[in-house]
């Protein structure tokens, strides 16, 4: 009971909310305030089947109980000739963020700061990973809908959008995985929910796992510069996890692909195969 | 209005598909059959209700048709205006670009506005209005958001939002509140001095309580709330696509680019019996005879009833999955 009360004392100097919360971050055994220890990440689900209205890549991403969709159209031809570039393709990131998406209803529109911060920050990590120079003159549009938010939503989107830019046959160096990592009083949390995320001082970290890059860093709170090097090498290894899920949802769905192509176009079936497209 | 932009060719190859007798359309449909639907309720867990609906989707891979999302936020509001007593509905439409990848912002916007006022102007009517938004009589009430998100389009949206809407608001349970009133405590003088403990039955026939109530509070219970009242009075659209002397449902992008004119109607059904018309759009160029008007609008009437009807069903079977059968696996659970 005493060692309780010593972690509340303790959690409430060292962040910097109003005392009003009274939900423990971290309890004396070890375990967050949804079950989970220090390093565990959130369940990830991905679901790589076509989305929109005809799509040339999507990915629905979930990190807990944060929902991401995204769509890829390109590349195409820019609806704009003024926005094409003569050497590379120009990326176009859209973020749109449902109303009902957060326990407040708030309605964004596309104009809106938070939006168009968030896309700026996109387009800065994708445009040096994707092979934009291989398809001059042309337009990549990533469309991104956030359909629930709890936490992680920079990191959702990163992920996501590496996915969806995967399912679209879209060449990049390197896939882009993202975490966010937190820091409460001394000991280190990854994959920060939404009710962490608003109490901790937390960064955001993108890998690219191959050549162990790292393409983003976002935090807008303060963290003691002796904690940052901690946390910025457990988010370097923590994207190397997501990109071996992420890995293997796309392994899955090529198999998945190329099985139903092979049964398809396969000759011993006998009849003419020219009429079956694939 | 529509993305899809077909040559001359297709159009009239489409139109002749449709006139011959018996007609033809390109997946084999009749001219009044629908695409398969799907819808699911309980989607968003941040909402009082919401639910998804697909028309014409792939069943293999789940691609393609027409994706509508769509939720309910209940919010309090304070009442200023007399007008706002008992509560007001507010819906939004919008439209993500990747269902509309054809269009500009600029005509995606204004697609979210043509389609939020119908659904806007349809579904605030005071004839449908639930009684049980209001919280205190002249002070607070339930501001009701429907919001609507279309994630996919391929032909039909109007028929798509109105059943999404319909089974979002089917699904809203709002909050149970309890009136809280200041007083001054007379029990306290009289008190030995214990926790002043409230226990204070109210009579039911005591209505000086709400007249003076300044507060509410939520009471903690096992469920999400009551049902809105009268739900089975939420309207169910169809849209009539008229070429000629026929008419078609459910048509796709294709079909809807080869007709210059539709017909949307809007009836509520409250009982098999008992039905409204709600709202009615002439959308398109064309032009239409009073007399063939009048038939369309009663053959919509079937329409709307057959389409009111399957959707209850469904709806009360999503009522049983999400409730009795998730009580009965947790009750095995223990």
């Amino acid at each position: 009971m005493s060692a309780d009360r010593l972690l509340l004392t303790l959690s409430d100097s060292s962040d910097s909310s109003d005392g009003h919360s009274r939900i423990e971050i971290l309890n004396t055994g070890g375990y967050r305030s949804d079950g989970r220890r220090q390093y565990e990440l959130r369940t990830i689900s991905i679901d790589l089947s076509p989305q929109g209205s005809g799509a040339d890549g999507s990915a629905s991403l979930t990190h807990g109980l944060t929902q991401v969709n995204v769509c890829v159209f390109g590349p195409r031809e820019a609806k704009m000739r003024s926005q094409t570039y003569h050497d590379r393709a120009n990326v176009n990131i859209e973020v749109a963020i449902a109303a009902f998406s957060a326990s407040e209803r708030r309605k964004r529109g596309r104009g809106d700061k938070r939006i168009l911060e968030l896309s700026q920050t996109l387009k800065s990590t994708f445009e040096p990973v994707i092979q934009t120079s291989l398809y001059p003159r042309s337009q990549i549009d990533i469309y991104i809908q956030v359909l629930q938010q709890d936490g992680g939503l920079l990191q959702a989107c990163v992920n996501a959008t590496t996915l969806a830019l995967a399912n679209a046959g879209i060449p990049t160096y390197d896939f882009v995985c993202a975490v966010t990592g937190g820091v409460h009083s001394t000991s280190p949390l990854l994959d920060l929910t939404l009710l962490e995320e608003n109490d901790l001082p937390n960064v955001t970290v993108a890998v690219m796992p191959r050549s162990g890059k790292i393409t983003l860093v976002s935090m807008e709170t303060r963290l003691h510069v002796d904690r940052f090097e901690e946390i910025f090498r457990l988010a370097g290894e923590a994207g190397k996890v997501i990109h071996r899920e992420m890995r293997k949802a796309v392994k899955d769905r090529t198999e998945q692909l190329v099985a139903s192509m092979q049964s398809v176009g396969r000759p011993s079936t006998g009849a003419d195969v020219g009429d079956n497209e694939y | 209005m529509t993305s899809a932009s077909i040559s001359k060719a297709e159009k009239s190859y489409i139109q002749a598909g449709l006139l011959t007798s018996p007609p033809r359309r390109a997946d084999g449909r009749y001219l009044h059959d629908f695409r398969a639907i799907y819808l699911e309720t309980g989607v968003a867990p941040l909402s009082n209700g919401s639910a998804r609906l697909s028309i014409g989707r792939n069943p293999l891979d789940g691609s393609g048709g027409t994706e509508v999302l769509a939720a309910v936020k209940l919010e309090v509001e304070n009442i200023e205006e007399q007008t706002l007593d008992g509560g007001r509905i507010a819906c939004n439409v919008s439209c993500s670009p990747s269902a509309y990848p054809h269009l500009s912002s600029g005509a995606l916007d204004d697609l979210q506005h043509d389609l939020t006022t119908v659904l806007h102007q349809t579904l605030s009517h005071p004839s449908l209005h639930p009684k049980n938004l209001g919280i205190i009589p002249r002070k607070k009430s339930w501001l009701l958001n429907l919001d609507l998100l279309v994630t996919a389009e391929a032909g039909n949206i109007y028929d798509a939002l109105f059943l999404a809407a319909r089974a979002a608001l089917w699904d809203t349970k709002v909050p149970r509140t309890r009136s809280v009133e200041y007083k001054t405590p007379k029990t306290f003088l009289s008190a030995s001095g214990d926790m002043d403990v409230d226990q204070d039955t109210r009579s039911g026939f005591d209505t000086r309580h709400v007249a003076h109530a300044t507060d509410f509070e939520l009471p903690d219970y096992w469920d999400e709330g009551e049902i809105l009242e009268g739900r089975e009075r939420w309207p169910v659209a169809v849209t009539l696509n008229l070429l000629h002397t026929v008419h078609f449902l459910d048509a796709t992008l294709q079909e809807e680019a080869s007709c210059a004119s539709r017909l949307l109607v809007v009836y509520s059904h409250e009982s098999p019996t008992a039905y409204t018309i709600q709202s009615m759009r002439m959308l398109g160029s064309d032009e239409l005879s009073i007399p063939h008007l009048k038939k369309l609008i009663k053959e919509a009437e079937g329409f709307t009833r057959s389409m009111a009807t399957s959707l209850t069903t469904k709806l009360e079977d999503e009522d049983f999955r999400r409730n009795q059968k998730a009580r009965e696996k947790f009750g095995r659970r223990k």
